[in-house]
């Protein structure tokens, strides 16, 4: 059988033109053909926190070999898939600290609501007013059937404290709707995995149920027995159902169950355990196309994690207000973000060695993952050139290089990922941060 | 389709015909025959004249009468119908002493209950839990690793008030209960020394369930909070940002009856830069089938209450065919729930109750694995009522702790096999092991619809101090003091008198205004309430039901129903309180605006629906389907007649008369009530005729006018009191009485009457029949 890479390798080889091709997406042979070759685009929001060291962090536009120092020295070997965007700036004001607009405006675009938290020196604020990108573009796939998936999105999270407020949640369904991300893996895979896993477990102990109701026959007058049997009857029949639906599985899901290492408690020191864990049950839930759309939100806005790990006894935020003329902070912040660059280079090189279930190259040639932050810097608190790190391909844009836009507010690259997966809007966010459009120079 | 129509039609299909095929004459008279031998002779006659059309035994036959002929009237009953009916077309061809010959040997041969039991003597059979059964088991097995929640008096919750955002001993100003938590406190704050635009309340108390069912838990408030139900990490509202005008936060559970919640509820009004809103906070419900309200004080018991689990997996209904639940039904929707509640509850063990074992543990010396070894040989031995051999140790612990190092996983594999398996399915298969494990094991069933979970009662087991009746007795007694014992009693009390058919109470806004959803929540909330005390109070006595001149009441249903409805202290502030007594229009439950209003149209009383009601639960008299439905007049089309006449007109026919002529006979006794239960005098300028009669199954004519005669007839009404004892015997036990010995109802009939009917008594006396009957497995296998 003669398979096609893209739609567009499909029409050529078949004669056809572009512009007639629309006319045949009615035909069901045809509309089928082009929906299964058609690539699927994803996209994943990684967050971690308390911004980064601008100095060791951004490559130079200028540098055509694009050589990265050392905060994305474990981006390396997915270079060429590398886009770095310096200049965006979260422009959004109202009530909220730096930290809390920092994350709930980050994918949301727009202000916090006035509320009861009160943060640093600014006023104190609610929820984010407006949905996130990463919810917005979900509902767009979950709405036609060619993008539908069983989740739609899934919102990963790594050690996020077992506290729903403002700088916990980046993730909004909708004004005042902020979502959980969920950070313990084991209950990640029973959302994943759950119905699977029950239906496998129900199977395991079948069997031997079948033993203990032939023993409770024994004791009992045939009048009474009619009930065990019928009730042993019931046992086999699902035994056997579950036996046929056992055999079926691979293919359904597309690839065994991920194994997690068990007893792993959700505690600072086991952050890299839980952190791969994580991202290994994301590859699997993508591999299964159970959605196209992740977060994966590491600590939270503010988050403290001691990476002792590392040999750093301090947690981050607090040595995130570190002067840069305090040396040993200021290495141990490049230290810690490094260790942020090696999780969403381990992710993208996952994905890298993943190939598409349905032949269409690598995982990662159809992922866009965009590693964010809810600052710019630590120290200035500042939301101006916060980091967005695109790692994948997918959306068409030229990648493999430093791009920087100076100074321009954020929700205009929000506008740019929108439309780049296929759901262009005319703002996003705030109207008023979206006047100049999408970022040209992209593609 | 209106609300007339639907009722009329379930009404009558219900209610119609009164036995079988026979319409039966109003009066009865047995006379004894001359024949030397009448039922021998009836035998002959009905061979030769009956049995082609209803069967050789009365069993019915295809296409000619396909009912078989089984009821409860007398033989002189029997003997006027056959006369007057018999065979169908030539009534004439059986009369008087053939008729009664007839009668005679059908009423002993199949027809009478006591021959239904003589031809097939029920037995108690193995059945497996049922739903209500399962969802207890389940909870109490979580509650043995646990705590039972006490009984308590106290209601509302302990509130401890803070000035500042958090708990600082220093700074707690205020310590109380309060008795519902309803809070406008503006600007000002809670109170004196609490600074207004920065403080800290914790609510902590239990919340008490006496309807099993999906709730909607409802938080208004214009603060941060959050609020935990059943365990100290289970949040149920997590509203800890205060954003925006966002105040309303609604949240459903399933509840188990006869369980306390512990329930905490936390509020912090945060100081900020910007305006502030007023704080504000009201903890409201929705319960099963009823109206939003504040969860009012009689659910909230003040103080500490232990964690408790409810199962969210919706069970099917159980198989109801015999009048009470009964675990007999295989199918895959029960098996598939079964499953999805093992799961459920293998998760639970996994997140709380496992923990919870190793925190009561952690002082052992024993390894991590030998401990959750013992941790789940003590969870299968409660779930299946006895100790566990070795074989059952390696075949449920074992071999799936040996399979996986995953702790959780190990657990999920052994809760699943351990809660599939028959041994905790069935309860009766664990008899035999012991007769204090027996004895316990159907004392929970009774009295709990659990399985033995609480310390003192395995302790007893464990000592073999349940061997005789009066150990048992008094086990019994203990156990009664229990909110799992109180909501079995309820739902029995609710089963006696039909409650759960009165769903939807609506009447005709221009004759009954007022008459809100919320009316009808609180009337449901006095009857309860009502039902209860006379359980509760000195003397539990059962005729009581039937004298109390005095309701709950409070001051919607007041204002509502008038001054005979007042509160008797004026002053009483709790939702419900005795009113002030009304000797002359007010006789027990029987006449409670709850039971008249639901017993009645939504614009007219319905003397057919009381006087069913009143044969068939409070008579326990037996009623059939009848063979058609009819529609009843409409009042309008006869608008000069009273509803007893209307009602006598359409059931006028002699058709109609044979069986209606009870039923109104009864209904009509309490026509000084009209639709929504008020008191009348007259209706439609026509003075309430009250008149009616009661024929009692001994074939005596009872003349009965008004409600004071009808309660006092029903005081010392043996039927009435065998329906009560019946219902009771067959809710707790959910097997028949006759299985118990032919005598066993007799022998309970006299304790109740020994006892001057003390309800509680009848109860442990149902506890001790079934707690020391043989076991299903004796004699039986190996």
């Amino acid at each position: 059988m003669i398979s096609f890479p893209t739609r567009r390798d499909f029409l050529v080889r078949s004669g056809i033109s572009l512009a007639a091709s629309n006319f045949l997406v009615g035909l069901p042979s045809f509309a089928s053909a082009s929906a299964s070759t058609s690539p699927k685009k994803r996209i994943v929001f990684v967050f971690s926190p308390n911004g980064v060291i601008p100095d060791h962090f951004w490559p130079d536009p200028a540098d055509e070999a694009m050589s990265l120092k050392r905060i994305l020295q474990p981006l390396e070997s997915v270079k060429s898939k590398l886009l770095t965007i310096h200049g965006m700036c979260n422009q959004i004001q109202g009530d909220g600290d730096g930290h809390m607009r920092g994350i709930g405006c980050l994918l949301t675009g727009i202000e916090l609501f006035p509320g009861d938290i009160q943060g640093g020196s600014d006023t104190p604020a609610g929820w984010s007013m407006g949905i996130s990108l990463d919810q917005y573009l979900r509902n767009q796939m979950q709405a036609a059937p060619e993008t539908q998936t069983r989740f739609g999105s899934l919102e990963f999270g790594v050690m996020v404290p077992e506290r729903a407020d403002t700088w916990t949640r980046m993730s909004y369904a909708g004004a005042n709707q902020p979502v959980a991300p969920i950070d313990n893996p084991y209950q990640m895979f029973d959302k994943l995995y759950g119905q699977t896993k029950n239906r496998e477990l129900l199977a395991s102990v079948l069997d031997g149920l079948g033993d203990e109701f032939r023993k409770a026959e024994q004791l009992i007058s045939a009048d009474d027995r009619r009930i065990l049997q019928d009730h042993l009857q019931m046992v086999r029949q699902i035994e056997q159902e579950l036996q046929r639906e056992m055999s079926q599985k691979p293919k359904d899901l597309g690839h065994a169950i991920p194994e997690l290492p068990p007893n792993i408690e959700e505690q600072n020191d086991n952050m890299p355990q839980l952190t791969r864990m994580q991202m290994d049950l994301m590859v699997s839930s993508f591999a299964s196309d159970f959605a196209r759309v992740a977060s994966f939100q590491i600590t939270n806005s503010v988050g403290g994690a001691k990476m002792r790990w590392l040999g750093i006894d301090e947690g981050h935020h607090e040595l995130s207000h570190e002067p840069d003329s305090n040396e040993s902070a200021y290495e141990n912040l490049i230290k810690i973000n490094t260790w942020y660059c090696e999780q969403v280079a381990y992710l993208a090189n996952r994905l890298a060695a993943t190939p598409e279930p349905d032949g269409n190259g690598s995982m990662l040639d159809n992922t866009t993952i965009v590693w964010t932050n809810e600052l710019g810097k630590g120290n200035s608190h500042t939301r101006d050139n916060i980091p967005f790190v695109l790692v994948g391909g997918g959306l068409g844009f030229k990648t493999g290089r430093a791009v920087d836009y100076k100074r321009v507010p954020h929700n205009r690259l929000l506008m740019t990922l929108a439309a780049a997966i296929g759901y262009p809007q005319d703002s996003f966010g705030n109207p008023d941060f979206c006047g100049d459009g999408v970022l040209t120079g992209l593609s | 389709m209106n609300s007339r129509f639907a009722l009329t039609n379930s009404l009558f299909a219900a209610c119609l015909a009164l036995m079988g095929p026979f319409c039966v004459a109003t009066e009865s008279q047995t006379d004894s025959g001359a024949k030397v031998n009448p039922r021998l002779e009836g035998e002959l006659i009905y061979k030769r004249q009956c049995a082609d059309c209803h069967g050789a035994a009365g069993e019915g036959v295809n296409g000619a009468y396909e009912r078989s002929l089984v009821g409860d009237s007398s033989i002189g009953e029997l003997t006027k119908l056959i006369s007057e009916t018999m065979p169908e077309g030539e009534p004439e061809a059986c009369t008087a002493e053939d008729a009664q010959a007839v009668a005679d040997y059908i009423h002993y041969a199949f027809y009478s209950p006591a021959a239904q039991v003589r031809n097939r003597p029920p037995k108690v059979v193995l059945t497996h839990l049922t739903s209500d059964q399962l969802r207890q088991s389940l909870s109490d097995l979580y509650a043995h690793f646990s705590e039972i929640a006490a009984v308590s008096e106290t209601r509302g919750l302990h509130g401890l008030y803070f000035d500042g955002e958090r708990w600082k001993e220093d700074k707690k100003k205020i310590e109380r209960d309060d008795a519902t938590i309803n809070f406008d406190f503006g600007h000002d704050g809670p109170g004196d020394g609490i600074n207004g635009k920065q403080f800290y309340i914790y609510w902590e108390g239990g919340l008490e369930i006496q309807e099993t069912g999906r709730y909607q838990i409802i938080v208004e408030s214009s603060c941060s909070f959050n609020l935990k139900l059943g365990h100290a990490e289970r949040m149920l509202i997590d509203n800890h940002v205060q954003s925006g005008d966002k105040t309303v936060f609604n949240e459903p559970v399933e509840l188990t009856g006869g369980r306390v919640y512990p329930i905490r509820l936390e509020l912090r009004q945060r100081e900020r830069k910007t305006e502030q809103p007023p704080a504000k906070i009201v903890l409201r419900w929705i319960p099963p089938g009823g109206v939003e309200t504040v969860i009012p004080a009689r659910n909230l018991r003040s103080g500490w209450a232990p964690n408790a689990y409810s199962l969210q997996t919706h069970l099917p209904p159980d198989d109801r065919s015999y009048g009470y639940d009964r675990g007999i039904s295989i199918n895959r929707q029960w098996d598939d729930a079964v499953t999805a509640a093992a799961l459920e509850f293998a998760q639970i063990t996994v997140s709380e109750i496992w923990p919870t074992y190793q925190r009561q543990h952690r002082k052992d010396k024993t390894d991590n694995r030998t401990k959750l070894r013992d941790f789940l040989v003590e969870l299968i031995e409660v779930a299946f009522r006895g100790k566990l051999d070795d074989e059952q140790k390696s075949a449920y612990v074992d071999q799936f702790l040996m399979t996986t190092d995953d702790d959780s996983e190990a657990i999920k594999r052994v809760v699943l096999v351990a809660l599939k398996s028959p041994w905790f399915l069935y309860p009766s298969l664990g008899e035999l092991q012991n007769a204090s494990a027996t004895a316990a094991n159907r004392l929970a069933l009774v009295m709990y619809d659990s399985l033995p979970s609480d310390d003192w009662l395995l302790h007893r087991v464990g000592k073999g101090q349940l061997a005789n009746e009066a150990q048992i007795r008094e086990t019994a007694t203990r156990m009664l003091t229990d909110y799992r014992a109180r909501y079995k009693i309820r739902t029995m009390l609710h089963a006696w008198l039909n409650l759960q058919h009165l769903t939807d109470i609506r009447k005709d806004e221009s004759q009954f205004n007022g008459f809100e959803p919320e009316l009808v929540a609180d009337l449901k909330a006095s009857l309860n309430a009502a039902l209860d005390d006379v359980v509760w109070s000195d003397g539990s006595d059962y005729r009581k039901f039937f004298t109390r001149d005095w309701v709950y009441t409070n001051n919607r249903i007041a204002a509502f129903y008038g001054d005979c409805y007042k509160r008797a202290d004026e002053l009483a502030t709790t939702d419900l309180s005795p009113s002030v007594g009304d000797p002359e229009h007010r006789f027990g439950i029987m006449t409670h605006p709850f039971l008249m209003s639901g017993l009645a149209y939504h614009d007219s009383t319905s003397p057919i629906h009381r006087g069913v009601f009143l044969t068939r639960y409070v008579f326990g008299r037996t009623l059939r389907p009848p063979n058609e439905a009819f529609t009843p007049f409409s009042p309008d089309l006869h608008p000069d007649l009273t509803t007893r006449d209307r009602v006598s007109l359409q059931t006028g026919a002699e058709a109609c008369q044979a069986c209606h002529s009870r039923i109104n006979g009864l209904g009509f006794i309490l026509e000084n009530y009209d639709a929504v239960g008020r008191f009348r005098e007259q209706e439609k300028a026509k003075p309430i005729n009250a008149a009616g009669t009661y024929v009692s199954a001994d074939g005596e004519t009872i003349e009965l006018e008004g409600p004071h005669s009808l309660a006092s007839y029903l005081i010392d009404s043996d039927d009435a009191r065998r329906a009560f004892v019946n219902r009771a015997f067959q809710h707790f036990v959910k097997q028949p009485i006759e299985a118990f010995g032919v005598d066993a109802s007799q022998r309970l009939m006299q304790k109740f009457v020994e006892s001057q009917f003390n309800i509680q008594t009848l109860i442990v006396e149902i506890a001790v029949i079934s707690a020391t009957n043989p076991s299903i497995l004796e004699g039986q296998g190996t």
